[in-house]
């Protein structure tokens, strides 16, 4: 209200300005009185030189210019730290509301009966509650052995490829070698190179898997590493696992921001640089690690791009999701049926997936927001 | 290959000096620590490094022992015999990316370059005895070089191709300059102090844990990656119009039929902003954080508004963030597994017509460094520096 009154009173003659002003910001200034702090003397001497909204309004044909242009200042500051939280307040709730939609959405149809989706009486809250969706689902998808599959699989990925990655990281932030600026362009490529263009002579490698021949000598044959885990762990423990160009550059930032005195004292200490970096600057970048960990985490998980061209069945949860339709039909019907007609099962598996993650996440949310803050993502 | 062995081989060395250098080297040292006794202290006893630094300093110093006392010569020697300190740690360097060069030889720098060699030859998937017959030492990818027809196929012959990417061009580009806004924007509130600002945080972040999966599709009710031929869009609450009405609302309904389609194009998917904006948000709010204090108090000693602050202070501070967002945003829409064309890309390789497929993926990939390159270029210009 008030923000449209002051818009109409920059259109009027000059003289109605004042009277105009007064009357909406009346309500205000009850506001200024019941905030300002009471009590202690200096700062009752100090609102002595207070100028309210009204008195502004009330002096300002009697103000000289630059007194003009200077409470003109002053008295737009207070509107807007008044109206700004209240349209922030609108604006964060109003996202908020758009991403929570969809969770909500996910969890009010997967508790209801299939039939209660088309009827247009329902909006959020279903007739009867159906329960058997989660476990119809949880059988169709064989969900405790995909789960354990994708933790074994995401965990030890994570974990090879985050202690590589910070070790190459480490040593682009603190050495100095030859070819250190090729090396670092070729990290850069790695992060915008899009892994479907080298994904197939990877895959290839991995299908014939041999080492300067010498599988092919001993064994007769090359190893066939796809439809195992290898084939997830060796790029992983190679730096080259999944968005792992991203990782060493996070990595690369976080230990450029360390002080160099801490590993001077180290090696005063007679630790060699490799023992520096376990003893030192790991505990020192606890945090960052723990960050970029949850990072690897979500995007493992996430993962069905890779992983599909790697395993021929759906085995993690992310690839089952990828399939969820054709998966639920084939096990309610024993046919591949319209996906409109399975919808609530889709939406149960849907949130059966995010929830180790959105778990994870409330317990991890704390670092998550901060620790990427001190991560040196920026710079 | 012959890289990655010089590389083991210089780290081994390096390890093996370190355990060989103190114990011969630490005898002299102690002598002529004796020797010299201003400096009684450097006299190591226990470390290995120190040893090994002091060592190679004193062994080439020797001769120049008698004029220890001149104080400069000294200083300036032991400047000079620094170095082979410095660079006996420099070459840990090699040891601590080692892993990294091998992987990136291996997994990235020759997948890159046989797929370059597969766009442009005929490919056939062999096992190993039709290998052996053609000469190859065991199963693979038979290659047979075909004068560019990969590439004379996606533009000349394949219809599906061209069109699916100028459609995906013309969706990306206007929709990543409204992500950047929108979590430049986002990033700026979520900087602020207020009352549940962590909840906020936390919940802004959220599509950062679900966006990059396949749950994402499913909420989008996107059929077409679920094998379904009914690509119908299900969950039909998404479809009210709350922005049209909005417009009716104000009144500014179908003035203008551009004007109008034109903002609807961008709020029609508001869902889709706020669910691909997650780490954009996150990478400027980090930004943000890096702008010192000091320079919003001085700001507001000088009288600057709030919007005066902005464009003046966190806008050129936060530039190069803008243009690595700016970046970021484009190659991830544009690789992201939904998008059109890669989703062909990946058809085209799992019906095994790999030289084909690694044909698209090479102009595509052209076409987005190119962008990338013209985007870096103009954007480059007004970026700014703090240390320059």
């Amino acid at each position: 209200m008030t923000d449209n009154n002051l818009n109409n009173v920059a259109n009027q003659p000059a003289e109605n300005v004042t009277e105009n002003i007064a009357e909406t910001i009346a309500d205000i200034n009850a506001g200024v009185a019941a905030a300002a702090p009471t009590g202690g003397k200096a700062k009752k001497k100090k609102s002595d030189y207070r100028v309210t909204n009204f008195e502004i309004i009330r002096n300002y044909r009697h103000y000289t210019t630059k007194e003009r242009k200077h409470y003109k200042y002053i008295f737009w500051r207070r509107i807007a730290s008044y109206v700004w939280p209240f349209f922030r307040f609108v604006i964060i709730f109003g996202l908020s509301f758009v991403i929570l939609y969809p969770i909500l959405y996910m969890i009010s149809t997967s508790l209801r009966p299939q039939v209660e989706m088309n009827d247009p009486s329902i909006m959020w809250i279903p007739k009867t509650i159906r329960l058997e969706n989660f476990v119809e689902v949880w059988k169709a998808i064989e969900y405790p052995q995909a789960l354990w599959n994708t933790l074994v699989l995401n965990i030890i990925s994570s974990v090879l490829q985050v202690g590589t990655c910070a070790l190459t990281g480490y040593g682009f932030a603190r050495f100095r070698f030859k070819g250190k600026g090729l090396m670092f362009a070729i990290v850069l490529l790695q992060i915008i190179v899009p892994v479907q263009i080298i994904l197939i002579p990877q895959y290839m490698q991995f299908r014939y898997f041999d080492i300067f021949g010498l599988f092919n000598a001993v064994m007769g044959d090359s190893l066939t590493l796809t439809n195992t885990n290898f084939a997830m762990y060796i790029p992983a423990l190679f730096c080259n696992g999944i968005r792992a160009g991203l990782f060493i550059y996070l990595f690369r930032q976080f230990f450029r921001g360390l002080p160099k005195e801490l590993e001077d004292a180290a090696y005063l200490d007679g630790c060699g640089p490799f023992k520096t970096f376990i003893s030192v600057m790991v505990p020192n970048a606890a945090s960052s690690f723990l960050t970029v960990f949850i990072f690897s985490i979500v995007w493992y998980w996430n993962d069905y791009y890779v992983s599909s061209m790697y395993f021929s069945n759906a085995n993690t949860i992310s690839m089952k999701i990828d399939n969820i339709a054709t998966t639920v039909s084939l096990y309610l019907t024993g046919e591949v049926g319209n996906a409109l007609d399975f919808v609530v099962w889709m939406e149960a598996g849907c949130l059966l997936a995010i929830t180790p993650i959105v778990i994870m996440y409330i317990f991890l949310q704390k670092y998550f927001t901060e620790g990427i803050e001190r991560a040196g993502l920026a710079n | 290959m012959s890289d990655e062995k010089n590389l083991g081989k210089s780290t081994e060395q390096v390890a093996a000096e370190e355990i060989a250098a103190p114990k011969t080297e630490a005898v002299k040292t102690e002598e002529i620590a004796e020797a010299v006794q201003e400096t009684p202290k450097a006299a190591p006893k226990v470390s290995a490094h120190n040893t090994a630094a002091a060592a190679a300093f004193n062994a080439s110093s020797e001769e120049t022992d008698i004029r220890r006392k001149d104080g400069e010569k000294v200083q300036l020697k032991i400047k000079t015999n620094k170095i082979p300190y410095e660079k006996k740690k420099n070459l840990y360097g090699y040891g601590f990316v080692a892993l990294w060069a091998i992987g990136t030889i291996w997994l990235f720098i020759i997948p890159v370059i046989k797929s370059l060699w597969y766009s442009l030859c005929d490919t056939s998937l062999l096992d190993k005895s039709e290998a052996l017959l053609k000469g190859m030492t065991s199963a693979g990818i038979y290659t047979e070089w075909n004068n560019f027809y990969n590439y004379k196929r996606a533009f000349t012959i394949d219809t599906n191709f061209a069109p699916k990417l100028t459609a995906s061009l013309g969706e990306i580009l206007p929709q990543a300059v409204v992500i950047l806004i929108f979590s430049l924007f986002i990033a700026v509130i979520l900087n602020q102090k207020f009352r549940g600002r962590t909840l906020a945080r936390a919940i802004f972040f959220l599509p950062v844990l679900i966006a990059t999966g396949p749950v994402i599709s499913v909420i989008n009710g996107d059929m077409a990656s679920q094998g379904v031929s009914d690509a119908v869009q299900f969950s039909s609450l998404f479809k009210t119009d709350l922005v049209s009405e909005l417009m009716e609302f104000i009144g500014i309904y179908n003035i203008n039929q551009q004007f109008t389609e034109f903002i609807e194009g961008i709020t029609s998917n508001v869902l889709n902003l706020v669910w691909n904006s997650g780490i954009q948000i996150l990478i400027f709010l980090s930004a943000l954080q890096n702008i010192p204090p000091s320079s919003k108090e001085a700001a507001n000693m000088e009288g600057a508004t709030a919007w005066e602050f902005f464009w003046k202070i966190t806008f050129p501070i936060i530039s190069p963030m803008i243009l690595a967002n700016l970046v970021y945003t484009i190659i991830d829409a544009f690789v992201s597994s939904d998008n059109e064309v890669m989703k062909y890309v990946l058809q085209r390789s799992t019906d095994w017509e790999h030289g084909y497929a690694a044909a698209l993926a090479w102009i595509y990939f052209a076409i987005i460094g190119a962008i990338l390159g013209i985007v870096c270029l103009i954007i480059n210009r007004f970026v700014y520096y703090e240390n320059e």
